[in-house]
């Protein structure tokens, strides 16, 4: 099961490699979504650090989004799909795979967009980098989890790239809420200590057993 | 008396308004190949996608052994081999990538370069495959299909964009694996089964004739 899903995962990570399809697209997209925000607040740092904190939230959900719109292009593109859930795997490999496949490229973009949302929002005093790292890395697998789900809920329908953020997009309102209280949290202001980064981890939680439990059944005919 | 590998039971398949495959019944026994001829829209690709259990019948059903093909287990998806209309290969790797990762979702090791010499694509190995004809990525889904000794192989139309020596290619696999696994060809060639010495199934407007 842990075998197929990295050997999955790693076809993905070699393709967007060779490709730069998705994540090069990604970067553009959060980088000029931080920078754009940015001169609208006519470069104002003093906008307040929970309307920073809510950018960062909301450029990470709909830079993800945007990466999701191609979880399966891959796959659908050449049938390879069919391959996929002839071999003998846990069809949750398949999901599990392309999760993490979408985890590295949250990842890699956040290593990217942090630091340009950092120098343009924090001029002098910023939050506290660990939690806001640790909220991130705790929201990249939910939304790396609900989006895949979704993309293969998705799957099969004939509009699925307007289908998609439809579906994943209400269901990442509660990753936006923890990142953005953990993310005020971190410049020092009291909103519940741990409580927002606890409420990231159930969401992943409950997510990878629904996804567990479902998998099988959503990328069958 | 070996049960059927094969048994499709007054099974139908519908899209939508269109009903793909109606009420058809058939069975095929281990060893034994069946070239399945029809025109285009007759309901081949729908009857070969359920017998591999990427479809679920609308009615009646379809069955691999003693279990239902859409609910096949692991062990029973091992011996399944389906080539279909795409090549079910990722455009982006090469040629012995794409085995490779054929072979490690099957928990097998075997010796790619053979594999690939044995169509003809030895020399376009490390060759990404988003630069390979038609034929030779029939001749790459061709040994893909193969390399796992698959005991039941389901082909639909593999001599589309293969050039002679390929559907020699083909007739070779084939004849190999009369009686050795049960193999079902979905094929416009109305001469394939009297080359083969096998049985010939006619399908029409989505049913058996």
């Amino acid at each position: 099961m842990i075998g197929a899903a990295l050997a999955i995962a790693r076809v993905k990570l070699v393709l967007e490699i060779r490709r730069r399809e998705v994540i090069f697209a990604m970067l553009l997209f959060i980088a000029a979504t931080i920078v754009i925000v940015h001169f609208a607040l006519s470069g104002d740092t003093g906008a307040g650090n929970r309307a920073a904190a809510g950018m960062l939230w909301a450029a990470v959900v709909f830079t993800a989004v945007l990466g999701l719109l191609r979880t399966f292009s891959a796959e659908h593109e050449g049938g390879v799909l069919d391959a996929l859930l002839l071999a003998p795997i846990d069809r949750a490999a398949i999901w599990l795979g392309t999760a993490l496949a979408q985890f590295g490229f949250l990842i890699v973009i956040e290593v990217v967009a942090v630091p340009i949302w950092w120098v343009l929002f924090f001029q002098s005093e910023g939050p506290s980098i660990g939690t806001v790292v640790i909220a991130l890395l705790l929201a990249d697998v939910g939304i790396a989890l609900v989006g895949t789900l979704s993309a293969a809920l998705a799957l099969g329908a004939r509009t699925r790239d307007v289908l998609l953020p439809v579906l994943v997009l209400p269901l990442l309102i509660p990753v936006v809420l923890g990142g953005v209280t953990a993310t005020y949290g971190a410049f020092g202001e009291e909103v519940g200590g741990l409580r927002p980064l606890g409420f990231l981890a159930l969401y992943d939680l409950v997510f990878i057993a629904l996804a567990w439990g479902t998998s099988e059944h959503l990328l069958s005919d | 008396m070996q049960p059927p590998v094969i048994t499709l039971a007054e099974c139908s398949k519908r899209f939508g308004e269109r009903l793909a495959l109606r009420k058809a019944t058939l069975s095929v026994a281990a060893g034994e190949t069946v070239v399945v001829l029809g025109p285009n829209g007759a309901g081949k690709s729908t009857m070969l996608r359920l017998i591999a259990g990427l479809l679920r019948p609308t009615a009646g059903s379809a069955r691999i052994g003693e279990v239902e093909a859409i609910s096949a287990p692991k062990q029973v998806r091992a011996g399944i081999a389906y080539a279909g209309h795409q090549p079910q290969l990722y455009r982006g790797l090469t040629a012995r990538e794409n085995l490779e990762l054929h072979l490690r979702l099957h928990q097998m090791a075997a010796d790619t370069s053979a594999l690939l010499e044995r169509v003809g694509l030895g020399d376009r190995a490390d060759e990404r495959i988003d630069g390979f004809s038609r034929g030779m990525l029939q001749r790459l889904a061709l040994a893909r299909a193969t390399a796992h000794e698959p005991v039941l192989l389901l082909l639909d139309e593999p001599a589309s964009g293969l050039d002679a020596d390929g559907r020699a290619l083909l007739d070779d696999t084939l004849r190999a694996g009369i009686g050795q696994r049960t193999q079902v060809v979905a094929s416009h060639d109305h001469e394939l089964a009297a080359r083969l010495g096998v049985r010939e199934v006619r399908l029409e407007n989505g049913g058996i004739a």
